[in-house]
């Protein structure tokens, strides 16, 4: 079956999927409904008064409101995506030339946008293999090196509070209080833990907190993020154009105008729960990586894990590419064929991925598909 | 709303229901008995909206 000549996907309905991109931007059957009716363009804009943020039908103000109390900041909007909503808060507090201290394992797009703000920028590195941890005490060192080399503390800093590689927890309080104590803005990307696990930007000292809801809002397929900040960074961060007197700067006047928004408003109250189970979640992942260990393969990252993303290094399932009539695209299709899927096409050394909102049986059988290869086609 | 278009949400959300299972469950699709509670009232669900809509049109 295809739909207007594409594939019909089905990775969800066959399979299990462990893309770790993909695990925490799952639609509800709410958001999936939600879409279906508000799915033309600018559907959200019905009862439109100037701007998307402050809608009153459908109720987006009221969301907002309710989301940045959920996130512990003051004040939030809607954005195309975590990436935007970094680069708004670059853009509206600093100046090219001017100075951001971002962590070795910042997303790429971190340091894109900061590029693109034509800013410095200076790197707190991690500890690299295998833990590839980010230290906070680090940030310290790296204010120091930037108020030596350029006169004056850095304009922002940004944490990464979980990675995407490793899935490392970064303890955002002690980046926080770091922050404070050297008198930097501190921009929290909480790409990878807000919508799945508890995020409190205040409570940590954040300034602002970017989110990406297609990646963990389960806010599904359309581009949608969240730049939430506290109440003195309201007026700059959130400033309206000259001329068009409603319209916020920095996302262009509206960001998210078709179904997006219906679906993340869809999808928040189960979002709002499911951050209470975090707990399962963790032990799901600590079972799953303790499960590859007895496989004979190697989790990197923190230990104890501490998030759903698990990233894998193994010498038994790369021996294997060299005799399989598949080469290195044996794995993805092996695990295809035992219903798993979302490692990537032709990885056998080293791959992640996520059992995010998975049940304990599907977790299960995550594992057993590996051991399964494993024992049919490894070592004898 | 008219009742043709109540009904055709009616029966594309509890779909979306059976949908959900599916997801739950994958890759095997074995229900347990509340799941298949929920699969038996959302195939109700579609079959009525379904029904409502053939009525009207």
């Amino acid at each position: 079956m295809n739909v207007g000549g594409l594939e019909l996907r089905d990775r969800e309905e066959d399979y299990v999927n462990i893309n770790p991109l993909q695990t925490g931007g799952r639609p509800y059957a709410d958001a999936r409904k939600a879409v279906i009716s508000y799915v033309d363009g600018y559907s959200v804009c019905d009862w439109c008064k100037g701007d998307l943020c402050s809608l009153e039908k459908p109720p987006v103000k009221a969301f907002l409101d309710d989301v940045s109390k959920f996130l512990g900041m003051d004040a939030a909007m809607l954005t195309d995506g975590a990436r935007e909503a970094k680069y708004a808060v670059m853009h509206a507090i600093t100046r090219p030339g001017e100075t951001v201290v971002v962590d070795g394992n910042k997303h790429y797009t971190t340091y894109v946008a900061a590029e693109r703000a034509g800013l410095r920028i200076y790197e707190v590195p991690s500890s690299g293999h295998p833990e590839f941890k980010v230290n906070p005490e680090d940030y310290r060192g790296v204010f120091d090196q930037v108020k030596a080399e350029t006169g004056a503390p850095p304009k922002l800093a940004v944490l990464t509070h979980v990675d995407g590689s490793y899935g490392n927890v970064v303890d955002a309080a002690k980046v926080g209080g770091i922050c404070k104590e050297y008198g930097v803005p501190f921009l929290l990307n909480a790409a990878y833990s807000s919508g799945r696990m508890p995020v409190d930007g205040k409570a940590v000292g954040a300034d602002f907190v970017s989110c990406s809801c297609h990646k963990g809002w389960a806010a599904g397929g359309g581009n949608i993020g969240l730049l939430a900040v506290t109440g003195a960074w309201v007026e700059k961060v959130f400033m309206k154009s000259s001329k068009y007197k409603v319209k916020p700067l920095e996302i262009l006047g509206c960001s998210t105008r078709g179904s997006a928004t219906p679906a993340l408003m869809a999808s928040y109250p189960h979002v709002a729960e499911r951050v209470k189970h975090w707990g399962t979640e963790v032990e799901n992942a600590r079972w799953l990586a303790g499960e590859f260990e007895k496989m004979g393969l190697t989790v990197c990252g923190e230990r104890p894990r501490s998030h759903d993303i698990i990233f894998v290094e193994s010498e038994i399932l790369f021996k294997i590419s060299e005799t399989h009539k598949k080469k290195n695209f044996y794995l993805a299709s092996e695990l295809k064929d035992r219903g798993v899927i979302g490692v990537k096409s032709g990885l056998t050394k080293n791959f992640k991925l996520s059992a995010y909102g998975k049940t304990r049986e599907q977790v299960e059988h995550v594992a057993w598909a590996f051991k399964d290869i494993i024992e049919k086609h490894g070592p004898k | 709303m008219t009742e043709e278009t109540d009904a055709l949400f009616q029966a594309l959300f509890a779909l979306e229901d059976v949908r959900e299972l599916l997801r739950e469950t994958a890759p095997k699709h074995k229900l347990n008995e509340i799941q298949k509670k929920r699969f038996q009232d959302a195939l109700k669900a579609v079959r009525s909206g379904l029904d409502r809509l053939e009525g009207r049109l």
